[in-house]
């Protein structure tokens, strides 16, 4: 009897540590997976241009949820990441009207984005806020600040590069893929590697795990959370100037999906909400997911009501599994 | 061995000739009741007769406090059996226990203060649509509640906010006296009370024994005890070791049951084993004139290189602060920490961040919530104390981590898988281990510790002994707060005992017992030796 018992013990353990394996799998297979069923099922899903123009969306989103991934591993989110990438856009834009240069009125607009993240986080912690409020009240304030500025009129265009950098038919020098996807994979590679590598990129996640901890490792948690928050509107900054090119058009409100989708990236991919786990690769996963699941969905027939529908049971379906697996690894 | 007795009140004076026994009010006998792994009673019983003054003593976690919640009935015991009244009986909710007479006055001062004393007074009783008893009959038990407790300048009306600490207290015994009552209990009722509050309770206390109602208490102070107590139960890790009747009350021998036979020879064969280690060092942490609290009395000590301090009291008598003062997380209401830099001059911490660059390292009591980064790996919860010094351009120095980590797993005997596994797979002393690896690994000079030993099995304790020592022998100081008053004698080179946010007493442990320890502990003795 006694030997049965401790005979399954190691099974019983090694079966747990099995199923938190492959359940931090999930978003990395949902990925091929989808593309599979994608293939089968439509016509056209595997050509050349359908699987750029994929890319491209999933671009937007994995540079916007970029520094999403940072601020929910330091324990915090950014709701103003929509107001930032509308700023930019309508700036940028502007900014060409009124004939800046475009590097100066980039440069210019990525500060304004730096100012305003480290304002979302200093606001944070001097007020002792949670990030959630500060952000959404930083988010009304550039976005109306922005439609003060510009006066609702707002004429301008962006360089031609700059639309074929996001375009189907565009190349990155010799490489037949628009720049919009390489700058995602050269950002991504630096990104998992600051994570991983970093000594801020490992306060990050100290900072989200166990804030009280983090005070008393002497972990500098103050700049971890300033960082993750300017990284998250400078990016979404970014996200912005690039949809001037992709839209051709000024419009305010072109971030505004973006609210939710980088939320659901980061959580589909697996990074806890509650902070101190996950990662940008998971992130990559997530807005691949994503973009794929709507191409998919479109191409099913379904209105974007519907779509909305499945992406929220897979939201749902997805934090079920990841919650079985948190509870797990975190048992201290 | 002598036991330093402080110059108590004149108990024959307070003690009226033995007075005709009323019988036997409560019986509690074989009662046991376990919280999760932990046993708190195992056979506890205790006798209170009627028109008695009982006393409960015993240690933090001697199951005083789970006794008397179960028979105020907060909560049920796992076994065992309760006569009240000659009757079995069965405390099941604490509506049960007030209708039979026992009320409850807990350690906390549970009140509203936007309420005012006569609301606080009647908090609770109240149905949900009327009052149960009428106004003018609440008017007249709160004056006569207040009167008796010495509070009769106040205004009923008066918000609660506007009394002190002591009256509030006093608020929350009036709570329970305005009840019909037979048991009265009181749970370190008298801990905020000045000398004039406390002598009007225990007169009160004393009319009320004449009446024939009873009464039992826990105190702190021994001196209350020997005072007020007709008869004490010594509770000792969870069963009731003895039953003293009044001729036999004394804070000796109170505290020689409290300790237990058993433990005090362990101490003893373990003095005798013990090594004294000569403490010539220089000098690395000064502390002057330090008042924890605005009441408490300033203390000075200094703590050698090598040095091994143990922190004693009961739960929050100012060890905790100590502790935390000495690491810069907190500030005491005056006096100064200082600390020998590595240039040779002396240093104030202003923080937590300045103390560590001086060289003081912490090592919290909750590893759970204040220690470790739970999701994260092994390696991680290691490293945060050595990722400053190795890392270049803001990257990690993998490699030099992970052979430090292999250094100080190997050196202190980690039992782990992986070190990228969360650190929460480990067990408690594994993780113990990793939190005091994150400080060793940075070379400290001074490390304190809260309560280290706590939730580590027996085993991984023996080995977190050695290396406390052998950390000690090659030149740290350690300054560490134990619950374990064996732990802390076997370990340290000396004890400060705190007592109400004084320095009680500071022991050289070659030579002390735990008897001594504890009576300090209770604020017995106020001999104060440093070595300055």
């Amino acid at each position: 009897m006694v030997e049965t018992r401790l005979g399954r013990w190691p099974v019983g353990r090694r079966i747990d540590i099995s199923r938190t394996l492959l359940i931090s799998l999930i978003p990395y297979s949902l990925v091929p997976i989808l593309a599979l069923i994608g293939a089968a099922t439509i016509d056209g899903y595997a050509t050349k241009s359908s699987l750029v123009s994929l890319l491209i969306l999933s671009s937007f989103l994995g540079l916007a949820s970029l520094g999403q991934t940072f601020t929910v591993i330091a324990g915090g989110v950014d709701l103003s990441i929509p107001a930032v990438i509308g700023m930019a856009d309508v700036v940028i834009t502007q900014l060409d009207g009124d004939r800046w240069p475009f590097w100066l009125a980039a440069l210019v607009i990525l500060a304004i984005a730096a100012v305003i993240g480290a304002g979302n986080a200093v606001a944070s912690l001097a007020l002792r806020v949670h990030p959630l409020i500060v952000t959404l009240g930083m988010g009304l304030i550039v976005t109306g600040g922005v439609l003060v500025w510009s006066h609702d009129s707002i004429s301008g265009s962006v360089p031609q590069w700059l639309v074929t950098s996001v375009s189907v038919i565009g190349k990155t020098g010799p490489i037949p893929i628009p720049a919009i996807v390489i700058l995602w994979a050269a950002l991504s590679v630096i990104t998992i590697f600051m994570q991983r590598r970093s000594r801020l990129g490992r306060e990050i996640y100290a900072t989200g795990a166990n804030p009280s901890a983090a005070r008393l490792a002497l972990v500098r948690s103050r700049w971890a959370l300033i960082s993750a928050f300017v990284v998250a509107a400078v990016l979404a900054a970014v996200v912005g100037i690039l949809f001037a090119g992709y839209s051709g058009a000024a419009d305010d409100t072109v971030g505004q999906p973006y609210l939710f989708e980088t939320v659901t990236a980061v959580v589909v991919g697996g990074t806890s909400l509650l902070g101190g786990r996950g990662s940008y690769g998971r992130t990559i996963a997530g807005a691949l997911i994503i973009s794929q699941l709507t191409t998919l969905l479109v191409g099913f027939g379904f209105g974007p009501s519907m779509q909305e529908v499945l992406l929220g049971i897979l939201i749902i379906l997805l934090v079920i599994i990841y919650g079985r697996e948190s509870h797990v690894s975190t048992r201290v | 061995m002598s036991l330093p007795v402080s110059e108590g009140r004149n108990r024959a004076q307070e003690r009226q000739p033995a007075r005709e026994e009323h019988g036997t009010l409560l019986e509690m006998a074989g009662l046991s009741r376990s919280f999760g792994e932990t046993q708190a009673l195992k056979s506890a019983s205790l006798v209170v007769r009627r028109g008695e003054i009982h006393s409960l003593a015993g240690e933090n976690g001697s199951g005083k406090s789970t006794l008397m919640k179960i028979l105020s009935g907060v909560i049920r015991p796992d076994s065992g059996d309760i006569t009240w009244d000659g009757r079995a009986a069965r405390f099941a909710r604490p509506r049960a226990a007030q209708d039979a007479g026992v009320v409850m006055v807990f350690q906390e001062t549970l009140v509203v203060p936007d309420l005012s004393v006569r609301d606080n007074i009647f908090l609770g009783t109240d149905g949900l649509l009327r009052h149960r008893r009428g106004r003018r009959q609440e008017q007249a038990d709160a004056v006569a509640a207040v009167n008796h407790l010495g509070l009769g300048h106040y205004d009923i009306e008066t918000p609660l906010w506007q009394l002190s600490l002591a009256e509030q207290q006093l608020i929350t015994i009036a709570r329970a006296i305005v009840r019909p009552w037979q048991l009265l209990i009181l749970d370190e009722s008298t801990s905020a009370l000045d000398l004039g509050q406390r002598d009007r309770l225990f007169a009160y206390l004393r009319e009320e024994r004449a009446r024939g109602k009873s009464v039992l208490f826990t105190s702190h102070r021994m001196d209350e005890v020997e005072e007020l107590a007709d008869s004490v139960t010594v509770l000792r890790l969870g069963a009731t070791v003895a039953r003293l009747d009044r001729a036999a009350i004394s804070s000796a021998e109170i505290l020689r049951l409290m300790a237990g036979r058993a433990t005090a020879q362990r101490v003893e064969e373990v003095s005798h084993a013990r090594h004294v280690r000569p403490l010539d060092g220089p000098e690395v942490l000064r502390v002057d004139a330090l008042a924890l609290r605005k009441t408490s009395r300033p203390m000075s000590l200094t703590v050698r290189e090598g040095e091994i301090l143990g922190l004693a009291g009961l739960e929050g008598q100012g060890q905790v602060e100590f502790a935390n003062c000495v690491a810069a997380i907190s500030r005491p209401a005056s006096g100064t920490v200082a600390v020998l830099g590595k240039g040779g001059g002396w240093h104030r911490p202003r923080g937590f961040g300045d103390a560590n660059r001086y060289g003081i390292a912490f090592v919290p009591r909750d590893r759970r919530r204040e220690g470790l980064f739970g999701a994260m790996s092994i390696l991680d919860n290691f490293g945060f104390g050595i990722y400053p010094e190795l890392s270049r351009l803001g990257v990690l120095r993998k490699a030099a981590i992970r052979q430090r980590f292999a250094e100080y797993a190997d050196h202190m005997r980690l039992v782990y898988g992986s070190a990228s596994a969360p650190v929460g797979t480990l067990s408690g002393g594994n993780q113990q281990k990793v939190l005091l690896g994150r400080w060793l690994a940075t070379g400290p000079r001074i490390l304190v510790l809260n309560d280290p030993m706590r939730g580590v099995d027996a085993n991984t304790k023996e080995e977190l002994y050695g290396l406390m020592r052998s950390q000690a022998s090659s030149g740290l100081a350690l300054v560490l707060v134990s619950t374990d008053i064996p732990e802390l004698l076997t370990l340290c080179d000396r004890v400060a005992v705190f007592h109400e946010g004084s320095l009680s007493a500071l022991l050289p442990t070659a030579g002390t017992t735990d008897t001594d320890v504890m009576a300090a502990m209770f604020g017995q003795s106020t001999e104060v030796r440093d070595d300055e």
